[in-house]
């Protein structure tokens, strides 16, 4: 799908999430995998519009292309803002996610659930910026 | 399709009708009617959310958010759509909340 440019915003996430939505639906995806997949693009443009840019002092956009690589749907998603890589992030382990909400920590699910949603989660610092590659196995026909 | 809520108030019951989505972008508007429903002190926060679509972790945190500030507040979430009891589930909130088919499984 052609490529688009969003203000890094989260005002950016409703379309951010229609995009995603088209391409998975066009690609085959079942209706769960689809919600699953724009949940995970969701949770880490949320974080980049944040912290990449508005925490950081940053503005800049995003990026979003998608494409079909063999039998696979790739999502990718680049910005220009603070790097971090959501690999290194260490999240609520199973002990965490047993607590009462009334002793959890609020952090670290958005990136639970980014990774959760798809077959495989990249991430990479470029010259040209963060890009976020999310990708998941298309069903065979 | 953007959020729409509406709330509601009935002796010791508070109801919070949720439509669309719920992203980081509309979790503020959905975090600031909590906060001013829980200044009634109720017993029970209903979120009726059978027409609410997409549920982001910014969702989670306001479920987190209503804990924290009232322990003992029982919260139910009326009719939630397969996905967000899928997210539900995932990051150990099922246990936390009463996931109820309709208003009439809600009492005491």
């Amino acid at each position: 799908m052609e490529q688009l440019t969003f203000p890094g915003t989260l005002d950016a996430l409703e379309p951010i999430r229609k995009y995603v939505e088209a391409a998975a639906q066009s690609a085959g995806l079942d209706r769960k995998a689809v919600y699953k997949l724009c949940l995970a693009v969701d949770e880490i443009a949320t974080n980049v519009a944040l912290y990449g840019y508005e925490e950081a002092g940053l503005s800049g956009d995003f990026k979003i292309e998608a494409s079909v690589d063999g039998d696979s749907l790739v999502i990718q998603l680049e910005d220009h803002g603070k790097p971090y890589d959501p690999n290194f992030h260490v999240g609520p382990d199973a002990g965490d996610l047993s607590q009462p909400l009334e002793t959890r920590k609020v952090g670290g699910l958005g990136i639970l659930l980014a990774q959760d949603g798809v077959d495989n989660l990249q991430y990479s610092a470029t010259e040209q910026g963060n890009v976020h590659r999310f990708t998941v196995r298309l069903p065979r026909t | 399709m953007p959020l729409q809520m509406s709330s509601s108030v009935e002796g010791k019951t508070a109801r919070l009708n949720l439509e669309g989505e719920l992203d980081g972008a509309s979790a503020t508007s959905v975090r600031d009617a909590v906060e001013n429903i829980l200044q009634g002190r109720p017993e029970r926060l209903v979120l009726a959310v059978e027409k609410l679509t997409f549920m982001a972790s910014a969702g989670l945190r306001i479920l987190i958010f209503a804990k924290q500030k009232q322990p003992g507040l029982k919260v139910y979430l009326v009719k939630p759509q397969e996905v967000v009891v899928d997210t539900l589930k995932k990051t150990g909130f099922y246990q936390s909340v009463y996931v109820v088919d309709g208003e009439e499984e809600i009492n005491g």
